[in-house]
């Protein structure tokens, strides 16, 4: 078994799929291929078995995403599996279930963060999944009719939502008459959730017993939108929307990565440089504002550290504007690459982003000042809120919070895309696994992005005028051959922001399917919260800085 | 107690030193760069009406109104639908639509917002900026891109 | 200096407009006059301070303009925020304890103005000077924690519960030391009454380069200055000891439910117990109203305008303490060091002079 193990953990520049298959023996029915790995069809009953197997003889210890989707025959859940170590090892495993008994086996206790995944899947496809926990909606009220994604959904079918099934949440002061606890609605409208998120607390005195992240709240479709867009141009302007902290970018490159490799399409050299350096600013922006939003939650008042992170995302975003021609929703990348080359004269512009550079070290100086050196700060931040790095993996929380946990994660040099293998940059971890951490390394990854852009700036700067492609030649319109399948990630600023995409053969996706990382990252709120302050739980809950739109899609 | 009196003496430093960074809205207008986006601008003189903006905005915003013979009608474009993408300008074969820097519009209704072509003709230009200038140059890309062929379909 | 503090306001008042001669009554008539002009004195820097201080001073920590719309400096949005405020609706939730409620935001507004009775603001207002005046002081403010717990409790709101409950446990936990600080002074003066704790220390305490330095409390005895100022910051519950507001945990605690005029009323409350407490620390620590060239009252709202703005300065620099540290830094910090305070300020006053 232990020499097995080895051979499949040691496969180098790549997956032995045919070891893995050996490995899964009878369970693995049929093998699929998809563009990023090879997909093995597993029976509903056996999904346990083999995710039990890929985990723990094959190390595919991250479960980055669930696909569920409805074919003309059958349900499937795809489970993208990846490796910690390794994110360009990936493998999928396909589930097939009949149309008439949608049931499969749950990968809850294989993966923790298959939990939300699954329930998702429930709520909108409408697969059952056995031995689930908690298999309840996640995204619509828990009264709606019907799984939208179904194909047999009536959309004209009205909702009614009706007040009796839908209880009174002041009515009920303690989860049972006996106890001594309370049951407070923290959200959806609340000064600290970052948005319309719905947390039900129960506390016990000032300690939090129980805490469960209740969302749903700004589900806006965006994956549905997204499959009734054109892949050339129609999609791009929404990811922006996706995590809307300015960091659009990012957003848009998850995109632009899987229509990409979806396509066939290349992207000009320079173009990569001039992405790489507005994802970055972007990060910044991203950043600064989860960075100042944090010092919000634990300082309490409207206070000076909120608005100075304000004030140096306003710089970003001016740079980004003159770039990109928006503030926060670009719409910038195209396929093939970029929508417009650096603005005329380029001097100025470059000079105004080294400027931006210039002032950040003294900028962060502050940050330093006001935060991280504050001892009251510190010892509001320090040891809470505590997120050990196996949890953090078996969530599958990827970005500046699995990085604050030690895990040393980022795809921007595990899975390299873009220009940044040929950048010189570091990846931060700290691994103190607080609340304290994840600010540090928030704070270190702007010093690191501006190397990133300072880097591209010069590469910009000295680029022969005759070679500024800024645009691959790409089809007007792009029509993947059907049933392709692709399921690709890059680093956004919250971490892991994939996107699978199931082509039909028109210009418009059959599936589209977001792995947010802000999801993740809330379905992990409970295991930080649960018998801290309540103080501390809304700490925590910023440094997990998450999104909204981005959770709720 | 050595980092809490830095914090203090950073925000007294800013307390000090009388810069502000907001700046009062209506009498100092914003400046914005030349590639911002805002209100439509549409020319009905150089429109073709080869209802290409009509067919590539995302969430149909725009809405042509032809007659039988394809008789230009009408041009309508609910603004306040638009997501400001830019992309009804990118693929005008003949500049008639542009996106102006003009951000500064309100109504009081739906009904209001939206816009038809002889409103969109006189969207003013923010700060006398002529958005086709500074966009210009970048056009080539599009037009260029494909076979060379340009589809007007 | 000792005629001032010999006349009080009532008397001054009564003796101006011929008042003492109807006896009891122009007494009474003297005293509620003299009251009315104190508390409109005090209303009106609340006034100030709230809708229009404190947006300049918190807007100038944070690089910003802030009001400066109407009138000169944007100063009449007191108006307009006092008008805005008071045409609200008032919205009283549906389970809330009714007389429970509606007298919460008055008892403490009004426990902070009695504390005005006692403190000798310079140039003759001083409305009473009883024997216990420090004592009647802390014991009046104290009663604004009756306030916050009727109000906390009453609005049946968890929210509000958790903020009320935290006022009680902070208010309890921060009082102790402030009355143990304030009782070394007392240990200098020998005596609680306010007129002779601000002579005591108009004694000069050292003369350098022919500049005499008075002896202000908080010369004297700097360490229980600061422990006075800290205590104070939390029995008002300004940053960092701003749990039983914390918006960013509890919403805004007591006061969630509370809207247009009875928030006015919270509103004013804290405020005048801000000025309260500065008043206080100027009393007790910086001499009351004493100070070079400006009249004595100049330099009493001088002093008390002072400590409002450190309170704003730590507002935007400071984070809040987590509900159990600052019960620990209550009880196991504050309480031993003033205690500590006390005890070496009897030893050396004993021993020493």
């Amino acid at each position: 078994m232990s020499t097995q193990k080895e051979e499949l953990e040691i496969a180098e520049g790549g997956v032995d799929y045919d070891a893995l298959e050996d490995r899964l023996g009878d369970t693995a029915i049929d093998r699929e291929s998809h563009v990023n790995a090879e997909g093995f069809v597993v029976r509903p009953d056996e999904v346990q078995d083999a995710l039990f197997a890929l985990r723990d003889d094959a190390g595919f210890d991250h479960l980055s995403l669930v696909t569920a989707q409805e074919y003309e025959d059958r349900y499937e859940s795809i489970y993208h599996l990846k490796k910690f170590d390794d994110p360009t090892q990936e493998v999928s495993v396909v589930v097939p279930t009949t149309k008439d008994d949608p049931v499969s086996q749950s990968a809850e206790p294989v993966y923790r963060t298959a939990d939300w995944h699954e329930r998702e899947a429930y709520d909108l496809v409408g697969i059952d999944y056995d031995d689930h926990p908690d298999l309840r909606r996640i995204l619509l009220p828990e009264t709606w009719k019907g799984h939208p994604l179904g194909k047999d959904y009536d959309q004209n079918k009205p909702q009614v939502v009706s007040f009796k099934q839908h209880a009174n949440p002041l009515k009920q002061d303690h989860k049972d008459a006996e106890s001594d606890t309370m049951f407070v609605n923290i959200g959806p409208h609340h000064p600290a959730t970052h948005g319309v998120l719905h947390l039900e607390t129960t506390l016990d005195g000032e300690t939090v017993a129980d805490v469960e992240p209740d969302i749903g709240y700004l589900h806006r479709c965006e994956e549905q939108m997204a499959q009734q867009g054109t892949y050339r141009h129609q999609i791009m302007p929404y990811p922006d929307r996706w995590d809307y902290s300015s960091a659009g970018l990012l957003n848009e490159w998850a995109y632009a990565r899987a229509a990409e490799d979806l396509a066939d399409l290349d992207v000009p050299e320079y173009a990569q440089v001039i992405r790489t350096m507005g994802a970055e600013l972007c990060r910044i922006a991203g950043h600064m504002l989860a960075v100042g939003t944090f010092a919000l939650d634990v300082y309490g008042d409207f206070t000076a550290i909120f608005m100075y992170a304000m004030r140096d995302r306003e710089k970003v975003q001016a740079v980004l504007e003159d770039l990109t021609g928006q503030r926060m929703m670009f719409n910038y990348f195209r396929l093939g690459g970029v929508a417009w080359d650096l603005p005329e004269p380029r001097e100025e512009f470059f000079g105004k982003t080294r400027d931006f550079l210039d002032d950040l070290p003294e900028a962060l100086e502050e940050y330093h000042d006001l935060l991280t050196g504050n001892e009251i700060f510190q010892s509001r931040c320090i040891d809470t809120g505590i997120l050990e790095p196996e949890v953090a993996k078996q969530y599958s929380a990827t970005g500046p919070v699995a990085r604050g946990s030690g895990i040393d994660y980022d795809l921007r040099r595990d899975d390299p895309y873009g220009y940044y293998d040929e950048l010189d940059w570091d990846v931060i971890t700290e691994d103190g696994c607080d609340n304290y951490s994840r600010v540090l390394v928030r704070m270190q990854e702007v010093e690191q992005s501006a190397k990133v852009i300072e880097q591209c700036v010069d590469l910009l700067e000295d680029w022969p005028e005759e070679e500024r492609d800024i645009q691959s030649n790409v089809p007007r319109t792009l029509k993947p051959d059907p049933d392709t399948e692709i399921y690709r990630s890059v680093e956004a600023a919250k971490g892991e922001l994939g996107i699978y995409i199931r082509s039909d053969g028109t210009d418009e996706p059959a599936r589209f399917k977001i792995r947010s990382p802000c999801f993740h990252n809330l379905s992990v709120l409970p295991e930080m919260a649960n018998g801290e302050y309540i103080a501390d739980m809304i700490a925590s809950l910023g440094s997990l800085d998450i999104i909204l739109g981005e959770v709720d899609r | 107690m050595i980092g809490l009196l830095k914090s203090m003496a950073t925000t007294m430093k800013h307390a000090l030193d009388g810069n502000t960074f907001t700046v009062e809205y209506p009498e100092t207008a914003p400046e914005v760069s030349p590639r911002f986006r805002g209100v439509h601008k549409f020319s009905q003189e150089r429109c073709i009406w080869c209802r290409q903006c009509e067919n590539v905005c995302p969430n149909d915003t725009i809405q042509i109104v032809t007659d039988e013979q394809r008789n230009a009608e009408q041009y309508n474009l609910h603004i306040g639908q638009c997501i400001y993408c830019r992309l009804c300008e990118e693929v005008c074969p003949v500049d008639a639509i542009l996106l102006t820097q003009n951000f500064e519009f309100t109504g009081d209704t739906k009904d209001d917002l939206v816009y038809n072509k002889e409103q969109l003709k006189n969207v003013p230009w923010y700060k006398d900026i002529d958005p086709l200038e500074s966009r210009e140059p970048d056009r080539g890309a599009w037009i260029d891109e494909g076979d060379g062929e340009l589809d007007y379909q | 200096m000792i005629a001032q503090q010999k006349t009080l306001l009532p008397e001054r008042v009564a003796g101006l407009l011929g008042l003492d001669q109807f006896g009891m009554a122009g007494d009474l008539l003297a005293t509620f006059l003299a009251a009315f002009l104190v508390g409109n004195l005090m209303l009106a820097m609340t006034g100030v301070a709230g809708p229009w201080a404190k947006r300049k001073i918190t807007a100038a920590f944070t690089d910003r303009i802030a009001v400066n719309r109407i009138g000169p400096f944007g100063l009449f949005i007191i108006v307009a925020d006092a008008v805005r405020l008071l045409s609200k609706e008032l919205i009283i939730p549906e389970n809330a304890d009714r007389p429970a409620f509606d007298l919460a935001p008055i008892v403490v507004a009004s426990s902070a103005l009695l504390g005005f009775a006692v403190i000798p603001m310079g140039n003759g207002v001083h409305l009473a000077d009883p024997e216990v005046g420090l004592a009647y002081v802390f014991a009046v403010a104290g009663i604004a924690s009756i306030g916050l717990a009727m109000g906390g409790y009453a609005s049946a709101n968890k929210y509000s519960l958790l903020g009320g409950l935290r006022a009680i446990a902070q208010n309890i936990a921060y009082e102790i030391p402030l009355v143990i600080t304030a009782a070394s002074v007392v240990i200098f003066t020998g005596s609680l009454r306010m007129s002779t704790i601000v002579q005591t220390q108009a004694e000069p305490l050292l003369t350098v380069a022919g500049l005499s330095i008075p002896s202000w409390f908080a010369f004297v005895n700097p360490f229980a200055f600061v422990l006075f100022v800290v205590a104070n910051l939390a029995e008002v519950g300004r940053n960092p000891f701003d749990t039983p507001e914390a918006p960013t945990e509890i919403v805004a605690g007591y006061q969630t439910e509370y809207s247009s005029v009875y928030f006015v009323l919270f509103y004013l409350g804290e405020f005048l117990h801000i000025f309260l407490g500065g008043a206080i620390i100027a009393t007790v620590f910086l001499g009351g109203p004493a100070g070079p060239v400006l009249p004595g009252l100049v330099w009493f709202i001088i002093k008390i305008w002072a400590v409002f703005l450190l309170t704003q300065w730590f507002r935007s620099a400071i984070p809040r303490v987590r509900i159990d540290q600052l019960i620990q830094i209550g009880w196991k910090g504050m309480l031993v060091l003033s205690f500590a305070n006390l005890v070496l300020t009897a030893i050396i006053v004993g021993v020493i002079v």
